[in-house]
């Protein structure tokens, strides 16, 4: 392996250089011969898909595993990094994507955390308040030192992450996916507090998928695809374009296309509903009224964590409702229709029996037993039918693997020992295709889809939007739960955007504009 | 009146035992460790301490006999402990099955030692498992014929020094950030395994000490075959009323220490006898009143969010 | 040639280890070893001379015994245990299959014992009402635990434990009206009560042992019965997934309170039935002066864990914890306290929780699977989380 030395001593441009970094995992390349060269004072994005090697990257970077071949520079000179306090020596600073913020603490506490000033360990808080907001006020951070994380919003948890690295007088800043717990005008402010930072000779290393924000604020672009160094692009010199097939390997649709929706008789309808908070004592979804007809996709749009959780676990009966009325339309159990009628108080296995399927936001928390097979997992909402268990309550082993080599073969399910595999040792993608499978197949009058693309690639979330497409075709409804604007403005026949529990916009999908989408999921503007 | 300063000295004495003994959990727990073992821990700490008052020469001044036993019971506790932290920090063992594990190892541990060095002394026609120490038990007294004694004085020192160590140092917020969210301490440069460590050793030397205070409660000779008598699991209880807290653990310990001192001394109060209740309803209320505690207290719990999870470096 | 060779057996050995049976053989009989290692030492150290002797005694339990007619009776004893000791191991095996540690086996075992001797000695019912009345204390004691831990969330072993303490005082005081003037036994069924001993189709004969009774092939016929249920039926399916991911079994529709409560009442009624086939086979009397819980459901968590949580495997790993516990009780006293058994029982249990390390150390070494990328590390996390109820 060649490792490139042209730069040595201290006058280098660069303030980090990735040299050739390879990372081997059993059976895997994680980073093949990797190179990235961050110049100082420069805002460098690092562009690839989920699973391109971004975060090994950096785990790579911050000590946390040592690369087979390949060295790291800082301002040109060769450093051996063996844990996050190598990093941290270095002013290697970083704010992860999910926040590294312990909960009970408070703002303060968080920020001092690990370079706690101190007399014989005890602590000298008064100290570093005074350091924390000096800081906060220099860079435009608004923050309050004394409130608990748990108590503010996730804006404010990120500015706290940005202090912790300015605490500690970083000098190269890396932001992970900064911007998928904001909202537009949030992301702008941090675009904003970005080239502060970088006008203030903080050089800024920034990981996305998301080309619109890259080309908005980066320099320069580094871009990364299955493990492989792809190349290093000026940002005013490229297009969107250019950078979407550097990122994918092809060119990207980014619409699945679609026909008209021919919305038919209501199907689901949700009347003044509330439904209590997981995280505090009052109410996370306050009094949501909305109906999902035949034959259309309803999209519930909003930035991550206001009710939209907890509207789909009272939706589908995983929590009770605190007030109002639930309805749907249904079949029993010789498939004959059942007039819309309240579900409200049916527990959870009568409404999957009535038709209702869902797609849990957390594949792995719900969604499936990572330690049963895929034919077992295959069965989860229908183990008990008399295809599947006899009279005497035992199972029908071959029919369930039938079933399951039938639902292999028409989702195209990829695993290694087909319908004996672990789900555990399944790749994301096809664990998300067997949920799918399962819940598709159940031939649903009503499909609730909670983020059904999350954390898959480009091909896996076209094939995704196909079968949700597919299943309004068919004349089922189709409540679909999105964090992601593209996806929210591809795929949805009606909009609804959800900000602090409450429903506040009806935005027409043909008309609207991500302004405006922004504008309601912030809050700004209600109808 | 004489029963009531009775009844206070005993449940001084168990509320310190359990004062210790869940300060030990709460320790072990906020860094992130589940430990189910307090009653092992507590059995082996009893073993130091006897030990050295049961061989001890009672002409030596009280504040050495003590502070020796103390030692003792420490040292005792805290190896023990190792096993814990071996098994739950290096081996991501399941943290219940290792607890449970060593709650067994520590009686048939201790019983073996003793029975042992009883054949050894007595040639072979001693084998029972009792450690006798009246004399120097007395030693340890503030006032002859009472029960208060220094171990209560070494309780009121441990538990402010707990509450100092856990809110007002760098050590304590380390701790804390492990048990909670041992990711982010891992990310500013925290060593959780060190920290884990850390907490399970403190529980081991403190599980070691309610050991020892526990065998020397109104009773001047013990029987390792009967063990504490889940003391350890009453403790745990104490812990998760006290909602992992130093000041309302104490508080909490008071309240079963009351109860527990009923069992000794019911039969001295007029309305208690009056209602002739048999003794064993004495004996079964603090694990009556435990139940009942945690039944009312469990549903909206605090416990540190990443307890019982093995921390994993690599885990985002 | 000499590497072809190498590579087929190397292949071959990996074959071996791919195999989840074969990994957890390997692994309990690793745990054997080392708990009789340190064993040895503890003798060593506490007596060079007499060591030797003395492990053997202990691993030879029965076949110390100087005539075959002795042998027997002494094997007959050492199964007599056996069979409670299975079903203890099964109580804790079923309901740690559904994510519940059942530490409280031990008091569920004990009010079993005094449901059946108080029907046994107090009403003078025959064996089979004495036998369903120990299975229902049991399942009493596991639906209390349950319905604590379903409604309330209070975790099940802090209650366990301390229904194992009420359990051992109410049971004392109950008992204590049925025995002899004088003494801490309660009555032989023998002299008080002929028709509550268990019958025994001939097997005491066998065994020339009075105390053999059906108590051993009901304890194995449950063990296989148990392996089916989890394994074959709808009831075990729901039982594994609410231990596996308890999130994923509400998410699809499974009523996970009930099955929690329903788990423990069967583990339960394990534990009541395991005591009522030892006291009612009259091998023993229950002492009221007890001060400590009988040991039988501790150990079951022994003999579950090293039988790598198999309901056949605990047939053999019962067995063999009652083998040397057994062997242990004929120690010469002069020189071992007898307890060494126990301790090397708690090893062995204590060694089980390094089982998990162990078998994945085989199955990277047999290279079946790959292992992933880092995400893997995340979703054992996750896990976790969902194993401790997230709800939290």
């Amino acid at each position: 392996m060649q490792a490139n030395r042209a730069a040595v001593g201290g006058s280098s441009e660069y303030a980090i250089e990735m040299l050739n970094i390879t990372k081997r995992f059993p059976g895997i390349v994680a980073n093949d011969n990797i190179t990235l060269r961050l110049k100082k004072g420069e805002i460098h994005a690092l562009l690839g898909e989920n699973g391109a090697g971004k975060s090994t990257l950096m785990s790579v970077l911050f000590g946390l595993y040592q690369p087979e071949e390949g060295v790291i520079k800082k301002d040109g000179r060769e450093v051996k990094i063996n844990d996050p306090n190598d990093a941290n020596a270095l002013g290697i600073g970083m704010v992860h994507q999910h926040f590294k913020l312990v909960e009970i603490f408070s703002v303060l506490d968080n920020i001092i955390l690990g370079v706690e000033p101190n007399t014989a360990g005890f602590l000298k808080k008064n100290e570093a308040r005074e350091k924390v907001v000096a800081l906060s006020e220099k860079y435009g951070l608004r923050i309050d030192p004394d409130a608990k994380i748990a108590d503010i919003t996730v804006g404010m948890q990120q500015r706290t992450e940005i202090l912790k690295m300015l605490y500690r007088d970083n000098e190269i800043l890396i932001f992970d996916e900064p911007t998928a717990v904001l909202t537009p005008q949030e992301i702008d402010e941090l675009m904003q507090i970005m080239r502060n930072l970088a006008a203030e000779g903080k050089s800024i290393l920034f990981i996305s998928h998301k080309l619109n924000e890259i080309l908005s604020v980066a320099d320069r672009c580094t871009v990364l695809r299955k493990g492989k160094y792809i190349g290093t692009v000026d940002i005013p010199s490229t297009t969107k374009e250019e950078l979407s097939r550097m990122m994918v390997g092809r060119d990207v649709e980014f619409v699945v296309p679609k026909k008209e929706a021919t919305p038919g008789e209501v199907l689901f309808k949700a009347e003044n509903i509330s439904v209590a908070s997981k995280a505090h004592k009052g109410l996370a979804v306050k009094n949501v009224s909305f109906e999902v007809r035949a034959g259309e996709i309803v999209c519930i749009a909003g930035i991550d964590g206001n009710g939209q959780t907890e509207l789909v676990y009272g939706i589908t009966g995983l929590e009770p409702l605190e007030s109002g009325k639930l309805f749907m339309a249904g079949r029993d159990k010789n498939g004959n229709d059942i007039p819309l009628s309240e579900i409200t108080h049916l527990p959870i296995r009568k409404r999957s029996k009535l038709g209702m399927s869902h797609i849990p936001e957390d594949r792995h928390k719900h969604g499936l037993v990572l330690d049963y097979s895929l034919e077992y997992n295959f069965i989860l909402q229908t183990y008990f039918e008399p295809r599947f268990t006899s009279g005497a309550g035992f199972l029908k082993s071959k029919s369930i693997r039938e079933y399951a080599d039938k639902l292999i073969e028409q989702f195209d399910v990829r695993s290694g020992q087909g319908a004996i595999t672990t789900a555990r040792s399944m790749s994301g993608g096809n664990q998300q295709k067997a949920i799918i499978a399962r819940e598709v197949d159940k031939r649903p009058k009503l499909l609730v889809a909670v983020q059904p693309a999350r954390g898959l690639d480009v091909g896996a979330i076209e094939g995704v939007h196909r079968r949700l497409i597919e299943q309004r075709d068919a004349g089922n409804a189709v409540l679909l739960i999105s964090l992601e604007l593209d996806e929210v403005m591809n795929l949805s026949d009606r909009i609804l955007v959800m900000y602090e529990g409450e429903i506040v916009g009806h935005p027409d999908p043909k008309t609207t504009t991500v302004q405006e989408l922004g504008l309601y999921m912030a809050g700004a503007k209600r109808e | 009146m004489q029963q009531v300063m009775l009844l206070i000295q005993y449940t001084l004495v168990y509320a310190s035992v359990l004062t210790l003994v869940a300060l030990g959990g709460c320790y072990s727990e906020r860094s992130g460790i589940i430990n189910i073992g307090l009653e092992g821990i507590m059995v082996m700490g009893a073993l130091g301490g006897a030990l050295v008052l049961g061989h001890i020469s009672p002409e030596l001044p009280g504040i050495v006999i003590f502070l020796l036993a103390v030692l003792a019971a420490m040292v005792f506790g805290m190896i023990f402990s190792l096993l814990l932290g071996v098994a739950a920090i290096n081996f991501k063992a399941d943290q219940t099955l290792a607890g449970t594990a060593m709650n067994m190892l520590g009686l048939a541990l201790a019983i073996v030692i003793v029975k042992a060095l009883n054949i050894a002394a007595s040639g072979g026609s001693n084998n029972s498992a009792e450690i006798a120490y009246t004399a120097t038990r007395e030693k340890l007294l503030l006032a002859q014929g009472t029960e208060f004694s220094m171990f209560m004085v070494l309780t009121a020192i441990i538990l402010i020094a707990a509450y100092i160590l856990l809110y007002k140092t760098r050590f304590g917020l380390r701790l804390m950030a492990c048990g909670e969210h041992p990711q982010a301490a891992n990310s500013v440069g925290i060593s959780v395994a060190k920290m884990r460590y850390a907490g399970v050793l403190i529980s081991g030397a403190l599980g070691g000490i309610g050991g020892l205070v526990y065998i020397t409660a109104g009773v001047s000779k013990t029987n390792f075959e009967v063990g504490v008598a889940g003391f350890g699991f009453l403790a745990l209880a104490v812990m998760i009323f006290g909602q992992w807290k130093p000041h309302r653990i104490v508080l909490a310990a008071l309240l079963f220490g009351v109860f527990r001192a009923l069992a000794n001394v019911n039969s001295g109060f007029d309305f208690l006898a009056a209602l002739n209740l048999p003794q064993p309803v004495y004996n079964m209320l603090p694990y009556i009143i435990s139940l009942i505690v945690l039944a009312f207290t469990s549903k909206r719990s605090h416990a540190p969010k990443a307890e019982g999870i093995p921390y994993d470096k690599s885990t985002r | 040639m000499e590497m072809k060779n190498e590579q087929k057996h190397s292949s071959f050995f990996k074959r071996l280890l791919a195999n989840p049976g074969f990994r957890s053989f390997t692994a309990a009989l690793l745990c054997i070893l080392i708990g009789l290692l340190i064993g040895y030492i503890v003798l060593l150290i506490i007596n060079p001379a007499n060591a030797g002797e003395a492990i053997g005694t202990i691993l030879k339990n029965f076949m110390t015994r100087n005539s075959e007619r002795l042998r027997l009776k002494a094997l007959g004893n050492t199964l007599v245990k056996t069979a409670p000791l299975l079903l203890c191991s099964l109580s804790i095996l079923f309901a740690y299959k559904a994510g519940l540690f059942n530490i409280g086996a031990a008091g569920q075992y004990v009010l079993g014992a005094g449901a059946a001797l108080y029907c046994a000695l107090g009403l003078n019912l025959p064996w089979y009402v004495c036998l369903v009345a120990a299975v229902l204390a049991g399942a009493l004691l596991g639906a209390i635990s349950g319905a604590l831990k379903a409604y309330l969330n209070v975790n099940e072993v802090i209650s366990c434990i301390m229904l194992n303490w009420i359990s051992l005082y109410t049971v004392n005081s109950v008992l204590k009206d049925f025995c002899p003037v004088g003494y801490k036994d309660t009555h032989t069924l023998t002299s008080m009560n002929p028709s509550a001993v268990l019958p025994t189709l001939g097997l005491d004969g066998i065994f020339g042992n009075s105390s053999v009774t059906i108590a051993i092939p009901i304890a194995i016929i449950i063990a296989v019965a148990i392996w089916i249920i989890l394994t074959k039926t709808k009831f075990g399916y729901e039982i594994k997934a609410t231990g596996y991911n308890r999130n994923a079994a509400k998410y699809c529709g499974m009523r996970e309170k009930q099955n929690i409560i329903l788990t423990m009442v069967i583990a339960g009624s394990l534990a009541g039935l395991a005591s009522a086939l030892l006291f009612l086979s009259d091998y023993m009397q229950w002492d009221i002066n007890q001060s400590s819980i009988p040991a039988m459901g501790f150990n079951g968590i022994a003999a579950s864990f090293l039988g790598g949580l198999h309901p056949i495997g605990a047939i053999f790993s019962s067995y063999f914890i009652q083998h040397i516990t057994d062997g242990g009780s004929s120690l010469d006293t002069r020189f071992y306290p007898v307890q060494i058994a126990d301790l090397i029982s708690a090893i062995i249990i204590y060694l089980c929780g390094f089982v998990l390390f162990i078998k994945l150390k085989m199955i990277k070494a047999s290279g079946t699977i790959p292992q992933k990328r880092p995400d893997m590390a995340a979703e054992i996390k996750h896990d976790a989380d969902n194993k401790k109820g997230g709800d939290k």
